[in-house]
């Protein structure tokens, strides 16, 4: 089978794209496990209330509405996680605190339900990023490629905030041996807090960017966490490295064992992901050692 | 019986273990001395294979042993204590000494009959519990007993595999003078066919159970003989005691 | 270790005693209710041996089920093999395939060993929904139940199907415990205490854990081939990660570590949750709060938790008694 230029460039933007989409999913939850040793089972929750959130607040006052404002409702319901439940877990063993979210998955599924109900909400493209842009020979819907460009900006900042100033040097402090950066005399607990709640922000953020795309139903942070998990496994838990590696590799291999190899591109990210723990037990960066 | 040829081992620029050849006879007991950092404990790990050298081997009756794994040097007869105890804090003495035994009788794999019912096993808890003076806690938790007998069942636990070679890191740390010296009265009291290899930072102390003594300073060999040698060499009181001192 | 305490051989009586009244009683659809429990009460002993016991906290259980399940399934129908062959073969793949995930994930620890056995787990799913013998999304059905008429027995009904399987479950109880009490499941323990110390004793780890994970994958096996039995149609839905989850769910809910906790479990998982979902259907919102709570209560599930309270208390007591007792024979001795 023959594929044209145009077959790769449309590929490989569907890959990108929805790399795009994983990386501002799994960057919040990696980090805040590398820096809290917290695995957010229930960050794929957070996204869907994103996408809900998104899609109530479009219906009245336009896309961009919800593109700013689920980001700050879901953070906003990070702080209430954290305040309530989180810092409480934090003595507690990893087993406790994936139990934890694992029944906050539950509770927030339902919450979902009784606010929204179980039928799907459709949510309209802005009509500044409708249509489509003509590029290397192919035509690609603008909406897309935003995303791409999102994922890309987002990824330079974060790489700036952690690289070169003085709060990503007290993240990666924290990262590396959070009882040194205390002693340091970094206030840990609140460095915490606002990995938290930025991490539920950029949930917020994919959910509500995601909604146009997807069809928004109850299940679908269900369906996102387990691609977001093999992300940050494969990537290695706690590096901004890692994140975007990972999710890159997942992209790819998914998009392009869809169109290459339909049989086996279901197990294929799986297999891959076994293969990479078997070799690299920790993932392929790691934050740490 | 034990036997290791210019191991190497260099942690990026530090240069951990220089070209180490050490060479235990049957029954010999050597203690390693030397200052914090000298190397003692990665010599230690490469021995057990815990850690690979970068070059060098190691040999256990007279088998090349350094591609094998921990668990395979174990099952050839070399078994080690920890300096900071690593015991399984939730059973019983016996139970402790038992899943040791087990292993060396191998019914530690079996799935049929409980391993610590079984008389061989019985057998090696109680000699082993006899010999580290452990009969009074047989049956007490390890979060039951003082740190001080958990330092004996910490040796109790890797002489409960009949091993050919016992490596011991610091048997007495953390335990006061009067039980450091009951300890090494205890060590004198082991089966003299049993060959030892301890570290040991009280020097007086190592001279109670040393047949020869092996003296590291940065990673190397610096001496190599016989206790009432090493009394007198002032090589060894300069590098040795000069930093013990300071410490 | 696993030990048998007074409090655990009282909680086993009452249960027995209260499953034997509900399966001699109970009309169809509490027998349905009880035949639930049973197979889920097996399938958290399976996982109940390797988490509670062994530190390998697995989400790849409910997928293990499912290839018991679905195993038995094309055994027993597509390729005419005797039901009770079948189930045995159904029973042998599942450890098998368990043994392999449990040998390639014995490197993992922690959140990674729970990732390596999801990412299994789902490995399972995909390949059963994809592949088209599995009959994809719809399926598959037309299973028949063992055949026991040459002991007088009829598994359709569901009476004696839900002896049938309490029989079982007693059988697999009784295999835990020798599993655990013997020199491969102490070891294991071992390795859960302290695994670098087991190594250096000279157990070669990866074998005990895998040796273990391939036993507990067979009982999930055989749990699989009574579920298909039980509801005679199978879905690949039986595999997904969330059945898994919900295990371990039970499992913490009744008490990790404790064989009984997850019996415990399991009834009042099935009960509460036929209950909650006649009143509501958000029946998931009610078990998520009570996971919550149960775990920031900080004590070992509901089994845990009266162990802390009555266990002690109930052998001491028993041990005074007995005390005595030897003390009043020693006095008629004299």
């Amino acid at each position: 089978m023959a594929h044209d230029l145009g077959f790769w460039v449309l590929q490989a933007l569907n890959a990108l794209q929805l790399s795009m989409l994983l990386f501002l999913l799994s960057i919040g939850l990696t980090v805040i496990f590398g820096l809290m040793h917290f695995v957010n089972l229930a960050h794929g929750s957070l996204y869907a209330m994103g996408a809900y959130v998104a899609a109530s607040l479009a219906a009245v006052g336009g896309y961009w509405m919800g593109f700013f404002l689920a980001p700050v409702a879901v953070a906003g319901v990070g702080v209430l996680l954290y305040s309530g439940l989180i810092r409480r877990m934090r003595r507690a063993g990893p087993m406790a605190q994936v139990l934890v979210t694992f029944g906050l998955i539950f509770a927030l599924l339902d919450l979902t339900r009784i606010i929204w109900g179980d039928l799907a909400l459709a949510i309209d493209v802005p009509a500044s990023l409708s249509g489509r842009l003509t590029l290397l020979g192919i035509e690609y819907p603008v909406y897309r490629l935003f995303i791409i460009a999102l994922g890309v900006a987002i990824f330079a900042t974060l790489a700036f905030v952690l690289g070169r100033t003085q709060i990503g040097a007290m993240i990666r402090a924290g990262v590396d041996n959070d009882c040194m950066a205390a002693c340091l005399g970094i206030n840990v607990e609140r460095l915490f807090f606002i990995v938290f709640c930025v991490g539920c922000g950029l949930a917020g953020l994919s959910g509500a960017v995601a909604a146009p795309l997807l069809s928004v139903t109850p299940d679908m942070g269900l369906q996102i966490l387990i691609p977001t998990l093999i992300v940050i496994v494969i990537g290695g838990l706690g590096s901004l490295r890692g994140a975007i590696a990972g999710s890159l590799i997942y992209g790819f291999v998914q998009t392009f064992g869809a169109v290459l190899a339909p049989q086996l591109a279901s197990v294929l990210i799986y297999a891959l992901l076994a293969a990479v723990l078997v070799i690299k037990p920790v993932g392929l960066f790691p934050a740490k050692g | 019986m034990l036997k290791t040829r210019e191991l190497d081992k260099k942690f990026g620029a530090v240069h951990v273990t220089r070209q180490v050849s050490l060479k235990l006879e049957r029954g010999e007991r050597r203690v390693i001395l030397g200052p914090n950092g000298a190397g003692k404990t990665t010599l230690f790990n490469q021995l057990v294979g815990e850690l690979t050298p970068d070059s060098g081997s190691v040999h256990l009756a007279g088998e090349d042993v350094t591609s094998l794994t921990v668990a395979q040097r174990a099952r050839r007869g070399l078994s080690r204590s920890y300096q900071k105890n690593t015991l399984f804090d939730g059973l019983t003495v016996e139970e402790n000494l038992g899943l040791a035994a087990a292993v060396h009788t191998g019914h530690a794999t079996r799935l049929w009959g409980d391993s610590l019912a079984r008389p061989e096993v019985r057998e090696i808890v109680q000699e082993v519990a006899e010999q580290v003076n452990l009969m009074p806690f047989i049956h007490a938790k390890v979060s039951e007993i003082s740190y001080g007998v958990r330092r004996q069942l910490e040796v109790g636990v890797a002489l409960a595999t009949r091993p050919l070679v016992l490596l011991m890191d610091e048997p007495t740390s953390g335990v006061g003078p009067e039980m450091s010296k009951a300890f090494h009265d205890l060590l004198n009291n082991l089966p003299r066919d049993l060959t030892m290899l301890i570290i040991e930072h009280d020097m007086d102390l190592a001279f109670d159970v040393a047949d020869t003594i092996t003296v590291l300073n940065y990673g190397e060999v610096v001496f190599d003989g016989a206790p009432n040698e090493a009394r007198g060499s002032s090589l060894l009181r300069e590098i040795y005691l000069g930093s013990w001192e300071d410490a | 270790m696993f030990r048998h305490t007074t409090l655990r051989y009282a909680t086993l009586a009452l249960l027995l005693a209260g499953a034997l009244f509900q399966a001699l009683t109970a009309g169809y659809f509490g027998l349905e209710i009880l035949t639930e429990i049973l197979i889920l009460a097996m399938l958290v002993l399976a996982l109940d041996i390797v988490a509670g016991f062994g530190g390998m906290v697995s989400l790849c259980h409910g997928a293990l089920m499912g290839v018991g399940a679905y195993a038995f399934t094309i055994l027993s129908t597509s390729a005419g093999i005797a039901p009770p062959i079948a189930m045995g073969g159904a029973v042998a793949l599942s450890g098998a395939i368990a043994w392999i995930i449990g040998a390639i994930c014995s490197r993992s620890h922690g959140i990674y060993f729970i990732m390596a056995t999801l990412a299994f787990g789902q490995m399972a799913y995909s390949y059963v929904f994809e592949a088209p013998i599995f009959g994809g999304d719809d399926g598959l059905s037309g299973i028949r139940r063992l055949d026991l008429s040459l002991i007088g027995l009829n598994l359709n009904d569901s009476r004696t199907f839900a002896l049938f399987c309490l029989v079982l479950l007693g059988a697999v109880y009784g295999a835990a415990v020798l599993i655990l009490r013997s020199g491969l499941g102490r070891s294991f323990s071992g390795v859960m205490h302290n695994e670098q110390r087991m190594r250096a004793l000279g157990l070669t780890v990866w074998r005990v854990k895998a040796d273990v994970f391939g036993l507990s994958g067979m009982i999930a096996g055989l749990a699989g081939t009574l579920a298909a039995q039980h509801i005679m149609y199978i879905s690949p839905g039986l595999l997904t990660w969330t059945v898994s989850g919900e295990a371990l769910v039970v499992v913490i809910l009744g008490g990790l570590g404790t064989l009984v906790g997850p019996l415990v479990g399991a009834a009042a998982f099935v009960v509460l949750k036929h209950e909650i979902s006649g009143i509501t259907p958000y029946w998931h919102l009610a078990v998520g709060l009570i996971l919550i709570g149960v775990v920031m209560s900080r004590s070992n599930g509901i089994f845990g938790w009266i162990e802390k309270r009555w266990g002690a208390r109930l052998d001491r007591r028993l041990a005074d008694a007995t005390r005595s007792q030897d003390q009043k024979e020693v006095t008629t001795d004299a």
